[in-house]
């Protein structure tokens, strides 16, 4: 069976695509290199249309009201250019009402985009821009550190890494934070208190990164200033190994936080990315590979989610598990020699 | 070789479910047409492959691994049409469920008429309604354009009017829909499904057609207060294939080994149940429900009258977070016999989601899921019943007599003990009367209702090949009573002379020892007014019956089922009712 490929690894190649939606104006050209809060591409990504009934405003037909357009589609106007008129004794006009751009004009009718600042999509990650992609966007190359996470607010950031104690194993109280820990990116083990999250807003923190979070503070979560990623799952679970390693070992490093939202059918991750300069030759990791014995991989659900080990074998028959549903397994050994047998779907690979 | 549809022999259907990928083959054995194997994989529309053909390949290799019989070529990738030498098969055909919902905005003159029409038609198939306008919702023109612009749906559904009726205050929100479309990049602009008032459809022709791509069906509320949905959700069905095609990785080949012959999962449930209604007892509706990873679908049908929901995110998979969202910690919590912290229960549900592929390890955490199933069902169910072609009451509340009621899902077909696939639907859907509820073991409704399109004799032969698992047939009493009171006086009378006989108490779940396949008649007396399903309340008589895998089921919990204020009551009467099926499995 293959399994997708966990993301936690302390150097590897990443490449990533960052698009917009929707058509743009390109701001970096290829091989240029990026920093996180760069733009690479703006575009109205929730433009602003007023419909001008011409025709309804100056009381005429929409027939005399078509004579009476002094724009057609396409002219730009600042706030107060005449649109259609003058009109009548008291010369009526219809004036643009903000400054923009007529759109589509006709049957006494004027749909004007008024000018609003554009969207600008960042790079969200240093490295080097490999590819564009027309008006949309760029592939973004760089090698460093990569953790990649399983829920987040929908934030981005970049800021130092600072983890809240030495092991990233145990439960994150407000007692931990203070204000040392203002404008970075604070690593813990998990969270389930609410005062948590004020607290590291009222800091106020960059961002968090957590290797389980309690699913009742998704709420809060949401609305908390701050990019947060969680990295393994909801509960009570330490921080897998391999990120904690990664993220000790990164200590006062930059990192770039996408606490972007989770979409397996887009391919979407939230992710931290802590960029390393290097010269070695590096492939991108693959994103999944078969389960076989001598695998590392980390179990994703149930009592011992979050903990990493190694396969020690397939077992070759379906088995019925506790819960009594037979299904393929593997034997998984950890490092304290212990075992246990788990479900291959509970599986994922890791290439730390 | 000719292989048209007709002289077809052996078909492949494919079905791209959220988490698994599953393709089964039929061909002809003896002379009728058979389900032989089925292989499954996990799918790959999403990350890392991005390529549903990756997850087909697999499944289709599994079945070559079972079946023995080749089905891929290196070389020539699916071998269709079969060879002399019997490998491949003749056709495939495919269903798909996965994938994010379509999103789409739903457009009528008035919220709860023809919106709710619309909101209808959405739900039929995997869509999720991002926004809503209508003539009351007080919107300008300007910020009508505005909301569509920014929203951006795959479709726009337009209701709205009598065939007779109503026809300016719909033109101008035409207008802003044609606007905000013009304004979209051309390959971002939605489908535009008209199905309004018929006599405005020359001028929805002339002023959206060359802006988008518009589909005109008949007016789904022709007269006010009948909805004829039917054309307009073959319709749907076709926009759904198209988004997907511009969404999934590897579907243009999907839709060339199929030739076509490619539909949604839910569609095609809906048509073989349609299929089932005119086949089956001719006085009752057959349902068929699919309790999915992202979705949960309701198909029922009365004498070929099909009503389809699809609940997307509804699910026990990436959808278990939405039945939580739908309902709540304690209404999910109602259902298990597990003491859980509030906590725990939300961590695992929201887990859950994150990872849908995964499966419980622990049988406390199968409880969570079977919970979450009967929940599902039970919010789908709310939803649909006041939708059916017949009601069992003006309440709308009750499911109406049905024969059979048909189960499809991993939750329901993986589950260790038969018992807990019964509990789900008959907790879930809680039926009413005499029905007989059966599980697809082998996952063949969707593969059925897409291969019925092409070659109805085989889903025909296969539905008469016992291809459904008789999980019991279900007598469910309605009325009021207060608990212990006797309701039902039930003979059992066997043809080997064993006959039972039981007084069964109001609040009861009760399960009589009849064997699998074994023929029984069933006299049925109700006391204090009951309603067995023979004709109204108090009516008694008789129906043959068979036994299930669980027998024969005699459910006197009441109708709606109640539940105590007191969480750890329920918790105790879930495990009183646990070991109730126990004794028998």
């Amino acid at each position: 069976m293959t399994s997708k490929v966990k993301h936690l690894h302390s150097l590897t190649s990443i490449k990533r695509e960052r698009v917009l939606p929707v058509s743009g104006n390109m701001l970096v050209r290829r091989m240029q290199k990026v920093s996180p809060t760069d733009v690479i591409v703006v575009a109205p990504m929730a433009p602003e249309f007023i419909l001008l009934d011409i025709a309804q405003g100056l009381n005429i037909t929409p027939a005399r009201a078509d004579e009476l357009l002094q724009r057609q589609a396409g002219d730009d106007l600042v706030k107060g250019d005449i649109i259609a008129g003058p009109l009548g004794i008291f010369q009526r006009v219809i004036r643009a009402p903000e400054a923009g751009q007529v759109k589509i004009a006709g049957e006494g009718k004027v749909l004007f985009e008024i000018n609003k600042a554009p969207y600008e999509l960042q790079a969200g990650m240093e490295g080097t821009v490999t590819n564009i992609i027309p008006e949309r966007g760029a592939i973004i190359e760089t090698r460093g550190a990569l953790i990649q996470g399983v829920w987040g607010n929908g934030k981005i950031t970049y800021g130092v890494i600072q983890p809240v104690s030495n092991d990233l194993l145990q439960e994150l109280i407000p007692e931990q934070l203070n204000i040392s820990f203002r404008g970075t990116i604070i690593t813990a083990g998990f969270c389930r208190n609410p005062e948590v999250l004020d607290v590291a807003g009222n800091i106020p923190i960059k961002g968090m990164i957590l290797g389980s979070m309690s699913a009742g503070l998704i709420p809060l979560a949401k609305k908390a200033d701050y990019p947060i990623m969680v990295i393994d799952g909801f509960g009570t679970h330490p921080m897998n190994r391999a990120a904690e390693a990664i993220l000790v070992a990164n200590k006062d490093k930059n990192v770039a936080l996408n606490a972007q939202i989770y979409d397996p059918f887009q391919g979407s991750y939230p992710e931290a990315i802590i960029t390393q300069s290097t010269t070695k030759d590096l492939n991108p990791p693959p994103e999944s590979e078969a389960l076989k014995p001598g695998k590392q991989v980390i179990i994703i659900s149930g009592p011992l989610a979050s903990r990493i080990g190694t396969i020690e074998r397939l077992f070759p028959h379906k088995r019925t598990i506790p819960s009594g549903i037979s299904t393929w397994t593997a034997e998984v050994s950890f490092k304290n020699e212990e075992s246990t047998e788990v479900p291959l779907t509970n599986l994922e690979i890791i290439k730390a | 070789m000719d292989t048209t549809t007709v002289q077809a022999k052996s078909v492949i259907a494919t079905d791209i479910g959220t988490t698994i990928t599953r393709s089964l083959l039929f061909d002809v054995v003896s002379g009728r047409y058979r389900f032989i194997a089925g292989g499954s994989a996990p799918t790959t529309a999403g990350a890392p492959d991005f390529d549903v053909t990756e997850g087909i390949w697999r499944s289709l290799e599994e079945l070559q691994f079972i079946t023995g019989r080749t089905l891929l070529s290196e070389k020539e990738g699916i071998i269709i049409p079969s060879t002399q030498d019997s490998q491949g098969a003749d056709i495939m055909v495919a269903t798909m469920s996965a994938g994010n919902p379509i999103s789409v905005v739903t457009v009528g003159l008035l919220e709860n008429v023809s919106l709710q029409h619309a909101r209808h038609l959405a739900q039929t198939s995997y869509s999720k309604i991002i926004a809503e306008i209508s003539i009351n919702d007080r919107r300008s023109a300007t910020e009508r354009i505005n909301l569509l612009s920014r929203s951006r749906p795959d479709l726009i559904i337009i209701a709205g009017g009598t065939n007779e009726g109503a026809s300016q205050s719909l033109l101008s929100i035409l207008e802003s829909i044609g606007l905000s479309s013009f304004m979209m990049d051309e390959n971002q602009r939605p489908h535009i499904l008209y199905a309004g008032n018929e006599n405005l459809q020359d001028e929805v022709k002339a002023g959206l057609d060359k802006i988008s791509s518009l589909h005109i069906v008949p007016n789904i509320q022709p007269v006010l207060g009948k909805e004829s949905i039917f054309p307009a959700q073959k319709e749907i069905n076709e926009i759904y294939k198209d988004v997907r095609k511009k969404q999934t990785g590897g579907l243009r080949q999907v839709l060339s080994w199929t030739e076509g012959n490619f539909t949604s999962t839910a569609f095609a449930l809906g048509r073989l149940i349609r299929f089932l209604s005119e086949k089956y007892e001719p006085e009752k509706g057959v349902l068929g429900v699919d309790v999915g990873s992202d979705a949960t679908v309701l198909a029922a049908a009365f004498h070929g009258q099909e009503t389809l929901r699809v609940f997307s995110n509804l699910g026990v998979g990436g959808g278990a977070a939405g039945v939580l969202e739908k309902s709540s910690l304690e209404e999910i919590k109602r259902w298990l016999p597990i003491k859980i912290s509030d906590n725990a229960l939300r961590d695992y549900i929201y887990n859950k989601s994150i990872y849908p592929g995964s499966l419980p390890t622990e049988a406390d955490h199968l409880e969570i899921e079977l919970a979450l199933a009967k929940q599902a069902l039970l919010e789908a169910a709310r939803d649909t019943i006041p939708n059916l072609e017949k009601q069992l009451d003006s309440t709308g509340t009750l499911l109406p007599p049905l024969e059979p009621i048909i189960g499809s899902g991993r939750i329901l077909t993986n589950a260790p003990k038969r018992y807990q696939s019964l509990s789900v639907l008959l907790d879930g859907l809680q039926p009413t009367g005499v029905t007989t509820l059966a599980l697809d073991q082998n996952g063949l409704l969707p593969g059925l209702g897409a291969a019925a399109e092409v070659n109805p004799l085989l889903a025909v032969q296969v539905i008469e090949s016992n291809t459904f698992l008789n999980l019991g047939t279900v007598i469910a009493p309605t009325g009021i009573a207060r608990p212990g009171t006797p309701i039902l006086r039930v003979r059992v009378l066997r043809e080997d002379g064993r006959n039972i006989t039981r007084d069964i108490k109001y609040g009861s779940l009760t399960i009589l020892p009849v064997e699998m396949g074994e023929k029984v008649s069933l006299h049925l007396r109700p006391l204090h007014r009951f309603d067995v399903g023979m004709g109204g309340p108090g009516k008694s008589g008789k129906v043959n019956a068979v036994g299930g895998a669980m027998g024969i089921i005699i459910d006197a919990r009441g109708r709606p089922l109640q539940f105590y204020p007191d969480e750890e009551k329920n918790r105790k009467r879930n495990e009183m009712w646990r070991k109730t099926y126990q004794k028998y499995t």
